[in-house]
């Protein structure tokens, strides 16, 4: 037999107990309907049971088969690593402590700290290597101090580009910030990146001109843009040869913004992009299945971050052609008051 | 601001235990023409059925017109109100146009039909896309263009916002297809979007705003504006104009010798006219039908549904009777769909065509060395597999194979690309290539050029009044089409 089948699960049993209830309901309404045929008893009676056999097949249907299906579906969800919520199970839950227990599983997963855990990761993420930071502020200062002295202005720009860059990386990661100061912190990462790239590199930034001031008041989670700038550099135009392009291209509707960073490096494979896609999918693989997040680190943290603020609507999706490059789009809810924006989604 | 008519927002949708649809992101904009080029067809079909209907997710949520209409939180079978045009009519046959249109859509209140008005109303419409069509026509009567275009205009009536159109270029030609890039362009500066699908990249380029490379049921790429050029034609033409150039040289050193093989002489249907055509020995002709009707009546003739009223077919000069000959192998479109029993085995399948030519083909003995010659090539797994659960590759050489076993003289393919997704297409260019190396003639009859171009040694386009035009190989260059390889002709 198999293993599904097996009477070893409590939900077999009563499956099987349901069936024999119905086989025996069927039975006797047909017993009652051949008697009231032959005249041996009332219609009435006979057209009672045939209702009652409807009416049972009917509240087991939709009280008890349709509601235990959904519910393992999202048992299903879950083990294939989606995050489900406990009001997902709203219809109805298998006992009164499986619904505790999914609450509890549900405020770990939600928990201020599983956030703060997201922010902290972004900033390590960002600095890679954590050293004093106020130490490297000042340690800056003093070598662009000595550059200007010794007129050389391009390692005096070099550092100034190094320190602010570390500033905004370090300062207030809880956040949230308007999409220029994200940009700005993107031109200071580009500028620093073109002196190891010179003209190899080069970035493109496309809107609309009749929403760009909206756009540039919509406030994001600080450190979205950086890291996904930083991937393509690193995974899409690092390992082609000749000149390499990236692009932020902003694109407001009604409800949401899109912000599309994409590059025009080496790409990667159906199944890779598969993969990852699927992995910023499902926020519960890591928690569920262990599974180490072997690349994409940055862009499952930023993903991570925007769901658990805005919710799982939001979020990242890559796209990609090997050999023609990726894009990264990012979706999240447009808004410029943070207030409300907080009250909505936190 | 831009306005989302349509939002998949990452859906996955699984059929019979299959994931159909995977991690799925597509949005259409107001106004916009989107095109979609399905790299392979998995999940295309579903992704219609999704658009049409609110079958249950298994995740993601679908947004219209600013809302949710399906999600995996809350599955809700009910139909959209988007528009789907394609090879097949949806409008409801032995009814005129204007009760297509006005009569038959949700909300139609008058009680006593006035056909008048109906006429009345549909005139705007009609004079605003400078199409002439009769009001009062059956839609049965209605070339393949006209049909196209009650539909649509069906959907506007309706107030469906999102118009998707599926293929078209394999029911209407070069001309009607500029006059609909045409009325969509109008419709969609008037807020209306569309979806275009089709594996055509010279179609989707002409066009569409943006076009979504769909492959193993997920969106692979989305590109606009000069990424469409660099991005999807290099990327993905590179080996298909090497396959074409490498036929084109092949076929300009070989020495040609006119043997007439196939002709007609004054063949006269239902609609087709005392029609005459020759076909020589091992070249590809291809027959571009420029009405709906003729196209039909040459099919009719050549599958036996229909006698000729008048006049003979030839073959090698003796008379012959078109389905019945051995000479002649028919290749009908769609032929994974309609050359395929499911109910005999692979071998039954293959060795069909074998019968006509050696009747003692049904022998074990023979059967048997069918296998020992084709399994390597076949693979020797697909013998023992129920033909309904082969691939469509396996399924297309199955086909390709039956005729190749047959060896007739002339092979007819009927729209040989239509419903092949792009990889697809160039399996099935290279199988005509392959009858053609086999010194068989490949007749090809189609609507859209765009692929039986790249094989063809003479192009003959048919309308109501027959042969209308005659174009060798050497003159393809000047022919005023789209079709993408015809500057490859251009620089030969």
């Amino acid at each position: 037999m198999r293993e599904e089948y097996r009477l070893k699960y409590l939900s077999n049993r009563v499956l099987l107990l349901g069936v024999v209830t119905l086989v025996y309901f069927v039975i006797e309404a047909v017993h009652n309907v051949l008697l009231g045929i032959r005249g041996e008893e009332t219609v009435l009676q006979a057209g009672i049971y045939v209702l009652l056999a409807l009416g049972y097949f009917m509240i087991v249907w939709f009280g008890i088969i349709l509601p235990y299906r959904r519910s393992e579906l999202l048992v299903h969800r879950f083990l294939d690593g989606y995050l489900t919520e406990s009001r997902d199970f709203a219809e109805v839950f298998q006992s009164p402590s499986m619904k505790q227990q999914m609450d509890e599983i549900e405020k770990i997963l939600r928990s201020p700290r599983m956030i703060d855990m997201n922010k902290r990761q972004a900033q390590y993420l960002a600095l890679q290597n954590q050293i004093n930071p106020h130490f490297l502020y000042n340690t800056l200062e003093s070598i662009r101090g000595e550059a200007l002295i010794a007129g050389l202005d391009s390692v005096a720009d070099m550092t100034e580009a190094l320190a602010k860059f570390f500033r905004y990386t370090i300062t207030n990661v809880e956040n949230l910030v308007t999409v220029q100061e994200e940009l700005d912190n993107c031109e200071t990462y580009f500028l620093i990146q073109k002196y190891r790239f010179g003209n190899r590199l080069r970035l493109h930034i496309h809107y609309d001109t009749e929403d760009w001031e909206d756009i540039m008041n919509c406030k994001i989670p600080k450190l979205t843009l950086q890291p996904i700038l930083e991937n393509s550099i690193i995974h899409g135009t690092e390992l082609k040869i000749g000149t390499g392009n990236l692009r932020i291209q902003f694109e407001r509707t009604v409800e949401r913004l899109l912000i599309r960073i994409s590059d025009d490096g080496v790409g990667m494979d159906e199944e890779t992009l598969a993969r990852l896609n699927r992995k910023l999918g499902r926020d519960g693989s890591v928690l569920i299945h262990g599974e180490e997040r072997k690349g994409g680190i940055a862009l499952g943290n930023v993903n991570s971050r925007i769901h658990l603020i805005f919710g799982e609507e939001y979020g990242l999706h890559v796209y990609s052609v090997p050999q023609k490059g990726t894009d990264v789009e990012i979706t999240i809810p447009f808004a410029v008051d943070e207030k409300r924006m907080k009250a909505s989604f936190m | 601001m831009r306005q989302e008519v349509f939002r998949m927002e990452r859906v996955t949708y699984i059929e019979k235990g299959i994931k159909r649809l995977e991690d799925f992101n597509l949005q259409i904009y107001q106004g916009e023409i989107m095109g979609l080029i399905p790299i392979n067809a998995h999940g295309l079909q579903e992704l219609l059925l999704l658009m049409q209907t609110n079958m249950p997710l298994y995740d993601g949520h679908i947004y219209y017109c600013g809302e949710r209409i399906n999600s995996w939180k809350n599955p809700r079978r009910c139909a959209n109100r988007i528009g789907i045009i394609d090879a097949n009519s949806r409008l409801v046959e032995h009814m005129t146009v204007t009760d297509n249109i006005f009569v038959l859509r949700q909300g139609f209140r008058q009680e006593v039909i006035q056909n008048k008005l109906l006429r009345k109303q549909l005139e705007p419409f009609m004079s605003d896309i400078e199409v002439d069509i009769v009001a009062d026509a059956y839609v049965d009567r209605l070339s393949a263009f006209e049909r196209v275009v009650v539909e649509l205009l069906r959907a506007v009536v309706a107030g469906y916002r999102l118009i998707v159109l599926n293929e078209i270029s394999t029911v209407i030609n070069g001309e009607e297809l500029a006059k609909l890039y045409e009325i969509i362009h109008h419709y969609g500066r008037r807020g209306f979007s569309f979806l275009y699908v089709s594996p055509h990249l010279e179609e989707i380029m002409e066009v569409c705003d943006r076009v979504a490379l769909l492959s193993n049921g997920r969106i692979q790429k989305v590109a606009q504006g000069e990424e469409m050029k660099a991005e999807i034609v290099e990327g993905y033409t590179l080996e298909f104009d090497r396959m074409v150039r490498y036929h084109m040289e092949n076929r300009n050193q070989a020495v040609w010798q006119k043997k007439e093989i196939l002709s007609f002489s004054h063949v006269t249907g239902e609609v087709l006219q005392d029609f005459n055509m020759k076909v020589y020995e091992g070249e590809c002709l291809v027959i571009q039908n420029l009405d709906n009707q003729v196209f039909q009546d040459i099919l009719q003739v050549l599958y036996g549904d229909r006698k000729v009223k008048k006049g003979n077919c030839f073959i090698s000069g003796k008379r012959v009777q078109l389905p019945a000959s051995k000479e002649i192998a028919v290749i009908a479109a769609e032929p994974t769909k309609t050359m395929i029993f499911g109910e005999l085995s692979y071998m039954d399948n293959l060795c069909m065509g074998l019968s006509r030519r050696v009747p003692g083909v049904w022998k074990r003995n023979m059967r048997e060395s069918v296998r020992k010659e084709y399994g390597p090539v076949l693979g020797e797994e697909v013998f023992g597999m129920p033909v309904e659960r082969l691939s469509e590759k396996q399924k297309y050489q199955m086909v390709y194979t039956r005729v190749l076993l047959q060896k007739p003289r002339v092979v007819v393919c009927v729209q040989p690309f239509k419903g092949a997704d792009l990889a697809h297409r160039v399996f099935v260019w290279k199988m005509m290539e392959m009858l053609l190396d086999k010194g068989m003639s490949v007749v090809i009859l189609t609507i859209n050029l765009a692929d039986s171009m790249s094989l063809a040694d003479r192009l003959i386009r048919i309308g109501k009044d027959g042969i209308i035009q005659e174009i060798n190989r050497e003159d393809f260059g000047s022919l005023s089409i789209t079709a993408p390889w015809l500057s490859l002709y251009r620089t030969e």
